[in-house]
């Protein structure tokens, strides 16, 4: 699992271009969106894109997200039990 | 109604955000030279520029440059000309489209690929709902979009505005170009990009540059323009013309043919030679005119032929595009 959330960290930081942003920034139980990384909602569908393309998941209902992209771990948590690739 | 351009910025092949060009231009020597780009963090939020590409940091950089210089922080309108948009953009996106057959496209390029994304981009960051349009008329764009906000200016609609002239030049559109024979012909001027952007407005700062007299425009089909309503009011008491020749005999013939036939012993000015060719260069000639005028000299690399010391208080831009599109901007101190 902690291999999964360094190269879940990585592949944030590049889909959504965030510069000056390591992985070690990024704190796995903080809020993507608000408060923690300040995430948007283009961000949400750049991650949704993200999830389908390299893990397989293609989520049906886009209300889902608000739970899965919680956190960096609880999105690790739903890509470990959902991927296909 | 007076017209006044209170403040100008650019980012192009020459320093950006600076006036060193006057005395110190960079010379390219390379067919094709992209604009010399600002550290933009010292300008944009992190959290705001990393979705966007370099037209879009450019253009909100002069734009935000201008605005604060004129001290107007919402204009009436913001009008932007642009001749191939967020090119760069566009072609990631295509080439994921191409890629990933059809499916999962990322959203940010697709929706920061389109021509209007630039004047919506100023309005967001300046929170300003008012007038906002796109002009995208290749060669003769940044004219579409200057006398758009002049005829507003002047019958009194609208108090100030805030117009630009933004186009990048990629690798793989330049080789297009060449191909087509736009670009990179033997003694061309190089190609190169522009981000402009000047807040008008009806009253006159202590930094106002210079009014701006008249915006025509027209299209003759290349036929010739002697006798063509319009051109000749522009015409009274002009000391320079700001042509833009770039280096093909077969595309300056039409400048100096026209010169020859309107404006007949008046002095001839150049600016692609510093700033070179692409599709909303013109704004760099309104640039370059409004600059010598504000400074009431105009350096040796701008003069076509010889050099003139005479005092002067309007200089005409003309622009042609293809030898059918025309355009013509009177500025004057």
């Amino acid at each position: 699992m902690e291999d999964l959330i360094v190269k879940l960290k990585e592949e944030i930081i590049e889909v959504l271009n965030l510069e000056d942003v390591t992985p070690a920034d990024i704190d796995e139980n903080a809020a993507l969106f608000g408060d923690g990384l300040g995430l948007d909602s283009i961000d949400a569908l750049e991650l949704i894109v993200l999830m389908e393309k390299n893990y397989g998941i293609k989520l049906k209902d886009p209300a889902e997200g608000k739970d899965i992209f919680k956190s960096v771990k609880v999105l690790a948590d739903y890509i470990a039990a959902h991927r296909t690739k | 109604m007076s017209v006044y351009i209170n403040s100008i910025q650019q980012i192009s092949a020459q320093q950006p955000l600076s006036e060193d060009w006057f005395n110190e231009p960079i010379m390219h020597t390379e067919a094709y030279n992209r604009a010399i780009d600002v550290d933009y963090k010292q300008y944009l939020a992190p959290n705001v520029a990393r979705r966007l590409g370099k037209i879009l940091k450019r253009a909100l950089v002069v734009s935000k440059k201008a605005m604060e210089e004129s001290g107007v922080a919402q204009p009436e309108a913001i009008i932007t000309g642009t001749g191939l948009g967020c090119i760069e953009n566009t072609e990631i996106f295509l080439e994921k489209l191409v890629r990933e057959g059809e499916e999962l496209l990322n959203p940010t390029y697709f929706m920061q690929s389109t021509h209007n994304t630039i004047s919506s981009l100023i309005a967001i960051d300046a929170k300003c709902h008012s007038y906002n349009n796109t002009y995208a008329h290749s060669g003769i764009s940044f004219e579409c979009a200057l006398q758009d906000a002049f005829i507003q200016l002047e019958t009194g609609k609208i108090k100030n505005a805030l117009v630009g002239a933004h186009d990048e030049m990629t690798p793989v559109y330049f080789g297009i170009l060449k191909k087509s024979g736009y670009l990179g012909k033997a003694n061309q001027h190089f190609a190169g990009e522009t981000a402009v952007a000047m807040m008008l407005s009806t009253k006159k700062s202590e930094r106002a540059l210079c009014s701006i007299d008249g915006v025509e425009k027209m299209y003759t089909g290349g036929k010739e323009l002697e006798g063509v309503r319009g051109v000749k009011k522009l015409l009274s008491d002009v000391d320079y013309v700001m042509i833009g020749t770039n280096g093909v005999d077969e595309h300056d013939a039409v400048y100096f043919d026209n010169c020859a036939q309107l404006f007949s012993g008046i002095p001839l000015l150049q600016y692609k030679n510093i700033f070179g060719e692409g599709y909303t260069m013109p704004a760099l000639g309104v640039y370059a005119a409004a600059t010598c005028l504000h400074k009431g000299e105009i350096p040796n690399h701008l003069f076509l032929g010889e050099k003139n010391t005479k005092k002067f208080r309007k200089i005409l831009c003309y622009n042609q595009f293809e030898g059918k599109n025309h355009t013509f901007v009177l500025l004057s101190r």
